[in-house]
């Protein structure tokens, strides 16, 4: 339980470019480094995350209740959140002194660029277990890609891609 | 400026928006926009603006961030507390129901490959969320050279440290800049 509040500590600390770029350090952490979700619950948890309202790392909840159930989600969900929420809250105190503060906007702008790069390394933990299904499902993911691309709704996109999955062996 | 409200009309407001806030950080600004400032007139267009220019470069998700800065003008620390919690709510209740479910679902082969289905789309979401940032985020040469550095060295190197060691070569980097 400790681990799992420490660790989301730091991955909320380290969240340059918003949620979805904090993602490489959760799946390090989630799946990599500690086993505690199999890298087809993440992507469900992920998937998931995306569908529903509000920010896409409440992905903490679903991790945190693998782990420890309900004091799990909220420990994880707290400590995700509670370095950034610190720092909005000190923004809107010190909004006028941060106006000078380059050296932090140079530091964010950095970080959020290599987060981003992170996410290609998501990207290939994600799809590698797809691959090994079958790689022809790649091309449904392009389909998605270029989906949501065109504003198509992740809900709508993740829930039609389940069903089809589900009633899949019907066919096959 | 505006009146100010309560706390219970504030975490009334923002448990309301927190449930219907999907679609990530553009449409909840929307949605922030017409009900705190159209419709219940606690802040002002610019408020929102502020809130998105200062939160941004901050690490964490930014539109909880948002939400936590506009708590804050309306109410300080109790109002941001209370906006923050409020918004997460609905979110933290679906995704801990979720999970819960997803561990009790049976090992069936419908269940297994519909959740094969999800992987896929999740794959194909996640793609268009790096293409999306890679635009908004890598707009300059050394920028988009750190992306593709982060992403080769981030298959062999701790994740964090990259992140830490990139906002660290960018102090540097602007310094070396401006006084070159």
């Amino acid at each position: 339980m400790l681990e799992l509040i420490a660790r989301f500590l730091v991955i909320g600390t380290l969240a340059f470019g918003g949620g979805q770029a904090a993602l490489p350090l959760v799946e390090r952490l989630a799946v990599a480094n500690t086993g505690w979700l199999t890298p087809a619950q993440f992507a469900t948890g992920v998937g998931l995350s995306y569908a529903t309202p509000g920010p896409v790392l409440i992905l903490a909840a679903f991790i945190g209740y693998h782990v420890a159930a309900v004091p799990g989600a909220l420990a994880a969900t707290a400590a995700v959140f509670a370095v950034p929420v610190i720092f909005a809250g000190l923004a809107a105190q010190l909004v006028n002194k941060l106006k000078d503060a380059q050296w932090f906007q140079s530091f964010g702008r950095f970080a959020a660029a290599a987060a981003v790069g992170l996410l290609g390394v998501t990207l290939i933990a994600l799809a590698r277990p797809v691959v090994d299904i079958h790689p022809i499902l790649l091309v449904g993911a392009a389909a998605v890609f270029a989906a949501v691309l065109r504003g198509f709704h992740p809900l709508f996109l993740i829930a039609g891609a389940t069903l089809i999955g589900a009633i899949s062996p019907v066919f096959v | 400026m505006t009146e100010r409200p309560d706390l219970p009309s504030l975490a009334w407001a923002l448990l309301r928006i927190g449930a219907v806030a999907f679609g990530g950080l553009g449409a909840t600004l929307t949605l922030l926009n017409r009900d705190l400032v159209e419709r219940r007139g606690w802040l002002r267009s610019s408020d929102v603006s502020e809130a998105l220019a200062y939160t941004k470069p901050l690490p964490g998700s930014t539109v909880v961030q948002v939400v936590t800065f506009l708590g804050w003008r309306l109410g300080g620390w109790p109002g941001a507390i209370v906006a923050t919690v409020m918004f997460l709510l609905p979110a933290f209740a679906i995704m801990t129901v979720a999970a819960a479910v997803m561990l009790a679902l049976p090992d069936a082969l419908m269940v297994r490959s519909g959740i094969t289905g999800l992987q896929v789309a999740v794959v194909g979401i996640l793609a268009a969320a790096m293409w999306r940032l890679a635009r908004s985020e890598a707009g300059s040469v050394p920028l988009m050279m750190v992306l593709i550095a982060a992403f080769a060295i981030g298959l062999f190197v701790n994740a964090a440290l990259i992140v830490g060691v990139a906002g660290a070569i960018g102090v540097a980097f602007d310094r070396v800049k401006r006084y070159a």
